[in-house]
């Protein structure tokens, strides 16, 4: 998020945070998460230094995408990978609204020509739908409130502290044996200071059970696990997100 | 009369007996937390009111604690001639990965692009080119100094960086000292002598007194350094400034005793860590005797009509406030007390100083409540005008408050 901001920045877009153009703010929209999509192959440790590259670029004619590339300055291995889409919404309907032919170019002036992905592989993790989940869910966390730390400067929830909820449903045995390998998370509605949140979590099988019964399909049956998440309002049930998570287990 | 010192710095009342103090700290056995008793949060106002000052959070995640330092300087030996000797706290060395996540997703800029942004120089010859800011002992080894850049993600709704944040680089300030000078001893906080005896570094006490917030984009500059509090304490201290402008920003000053790991209680301090870290004590002093008094009093609760209270309840711990010990980081208690505070005071007020004193570790499973007592509230709005909390941070089912 920091980089994404600091780009945005350095090219002359605002530097209230929000990185809109000229015509953006004219016309009173921001820019809203849609998807986030979190791959990361070795967490880094105290000490460490990271760098991180990041470019944008339009997503069909909705909207655009952000893509990371996480090294180890050190020895410049990749450890992680990351990409976003997003759209844009107006400040004061909160109605999404397609990206005009005038803020393109403002944006993607920026941005480079050739098309360049983070996840350039066919059928990567980075495009999985994550469906609808149907009660019941195999653990949940209720009654989730937000603190003041997690707003910002719109006082709505922000999209960071969505990751500590999805996760705080997960079984304390999974979190003390695996790490997070991947995360993708759908951003369907907005969350403000005095809502009440629910965190469930549905177990998900993996679908290479039902490919070929190769030997390579147990081991990694047994290495990862899997996850889809859902949070929603206590109250009335109507989903603010929904994600899937994918564990590796730790060589401890 | 230092041992009372020592103890009284622990649990500081007029009156509490030492022994007694003592003895309650001691009966709990391990995780489970009772009570956090914060003194005299004082607040000044905005001096522009239409302007909205939230202490919120922002995003502001502890930095890491990693089991391998994959600095050059670990070795730092070689590199000082002097030994230099600060213990520090309980943190535990071992990543904590919900925030090594958190630490991904917000990030650090690569080094030259940011350099160039910023046309950053370093100003004072005595410190040497600190590429990635992981600081440089200065000063003959008497102080260790480090600069941040405020991130995005430390910055509440008000745009400035929040108290959490700032606390987090006194943290890391710290163990980074610590480490420069070779003293990281197994991973806990602890010196070689003291891991020898299984003893960590807990802090019982920090005031704080902030003069100017930084924001987005800001650097600071922080310095620190220790000396002895009482006969079997330590004191460190930090002084933090912008670094362009060289304006105070805060000023700190915290107190740490020794525990057991294992039967949890204090300690004294033994002969062989005093050899160690005495050497290093170094007498500046960042906040006043005179001033600290003055701002842990606390507030006039006289008439209990006149005063309001505000309570939090169901205040619990979240997956990401935790350390590997399943503890409660330090940083993440001024959160739980700032929920209390009423959103009025919050709104036209930004924090001017803090006094906390830490008596009890908190697990996973405790249910806390905050609860704000206002006092000495001015009536009328005027910038200037101070207002003074008194914070308690206690288990819903506790009896002690």
């Amino acid at each position: 998020m920091e980089v994404g901001c600091n780009h945005a920045q350095s090219v002359g877009f605002s530097t209230d945070g929000f990185a809109t153009t000229t015509t953006m703010r004219k016309l009173g929209l921001i820019w809203v998460t849609n998807r986030m999509h979190i791959e990361i192959y070795k967490y880094p440790a105290w000490g460490d230094v990271v760098e991180i590259e990041t470019w944008c670029q339009e997503d069909g004619r909705i909207g655009t995408r952000r893509d990371w590339i996480l090294k180890d300055l050190a020895n410049g291995e990749v450890i992680g990978r990351a990409t976003s889409k997003w759209v844009m919404m107006n400040q004061n309907t909160r109605r999404l609204q397609r990206v005009s032919d005038e803020v393109r170019d403002e944006v993607f002036v920026h941005c480079p020509k050739t098309p360049r992905l983070a996840f350039p592989e066919e059928n990567n993790g980075s495009l999985k739908k994550i469906p609808i989940l149907s009660d019941p869910a195999q653990y949940s966390r209720l009654g989730l409130v937000p603190r003041r730390a997690d707003l910002d400067m719109n006082q709505h929830v922000n999209n960071v502290t969505y990751i500590g909820w999805v996760l705080e449903s997960i079984p304390q045995d999974i979190i003390d044996t695996h790490e997070l390998q991947t995360i993708t998370l759908d951003y369907r509605r907005e969350c403000q200071h005095d809502d009440i949140v629910d965190s469930l979590t549905y177990i998900e099988e993996g679908e290479d059970k039902s490919m070929n019964g190769s030997a390579s399909a147990a081991p990694h049956k047994e290495q990862q696990q899997q996850f889809l998440h859902c949070l929603r309002f206590a109250g009335s049930g109507d989903e603010i997100n929904r994600g899937r998570t994918v564990w590796r287990k730790l060589a401890r | 009369m230092a041992g009372s010192l020592a103890a009284s710095a622990f649990f500081p009342g007029p009156g509490s007996s030492p022994a007694a103090s003592a003895r309650t700290s001691k009966s709990t056995t391990g995780e489970l937390p009772e009570n956090l008793s914060v003194r005299g949060i004082v607040a000044k106002p905005n001096p522009s009111p239409g302007v909205m000052q939230v202490k919120a959070q922002a995003q502001a995640l502890p930095k890491v604690n990693g089991t391998k330092v994959n600095h050059k300087n670990v070795g730092a030996n070689a590199e000082e001639s002097i030994p230099y000797t600060t213990p520090k706290t309980f943190y535990n060395q071992l990543p904590d990965w919900s925030m090594l996540l958190a630490a991904v997703t917000t990030i650090f800029l690569a080094a030259e692009k940011q350099w160039t942004l910023l046309d950053w120089k370093p100003k004072r010859p005595d410190m040497l080119v600190d590429t990635f800011g992981f600081g440089r002992i200065i000063q003959d080894g008497l102080v260790f100094r480090q600069n941040f850049l405020i991130r995005s993600y430390e910055i509440g709704a008000d745009r400035t960086a929040s108290i959490e944040a700032l606390m987090n680089h006194l943290q890391e300030t710290a163990l980074n000292h610590v480490k420069t000078a070779g003293l990281l001893g197994d991973g806990f906080g602890a010196t070689p002598e003291m891991s020898k005896r299984n003893l960590i570094w807990v802090v019982s006490k920090i005031q704080l007194l902030v003069d100017k917030y930084p924001s987005w984009g800001d650097m600071v500059q922080v310095d620190t350094w220790v000396a002895g509090a009482g006969k079997n304490g330590m004191r460190r201290d930090w002084h933090v400034r912008d670094y362009n402008s060289g304006c105070t920003i805060l000023r700190a000053t915290s107190v740490w005793v020794m525990m057991n790991k294992q039967t949890r209680r204090l300690s004294k301090m033994p002969d062989a860590v005093r050899a160690e870290i005495g050497p290093y004590f170094n007498d500046r002093s960042a906040i006043t005797d005179a001033q600290s008094e003055k701002l842990a009093k606390p507030g006039n609760n006289i008439d209990s009509d006149a005063t309001k209270q505000f309570i939090r309840k169901g205040l619990t711990p979240r997956w990401g406030d935790l350390d590997v010990n399943q503890h409660v980081n330090n940083v993440k208690y001024i959160g739980w007390i700032l929920e209390s505070a009423p959103i009025s005071i919050l709104e036209k007020h930004e924090l001017a100083s803090m006094t906390l004193d830490y008596r009890k570790e908190c697990g996973r499973d405790s249910v806390l409540q905050s609860i704000t007592t206002v006092s000495d509230e001015c009536a009328d709005d005027h910038p200037g005008s101070n207002i003074q909390c008194d914070h308690l941070l206690q288990l819903e089912s506790g009896a002690d408050t």
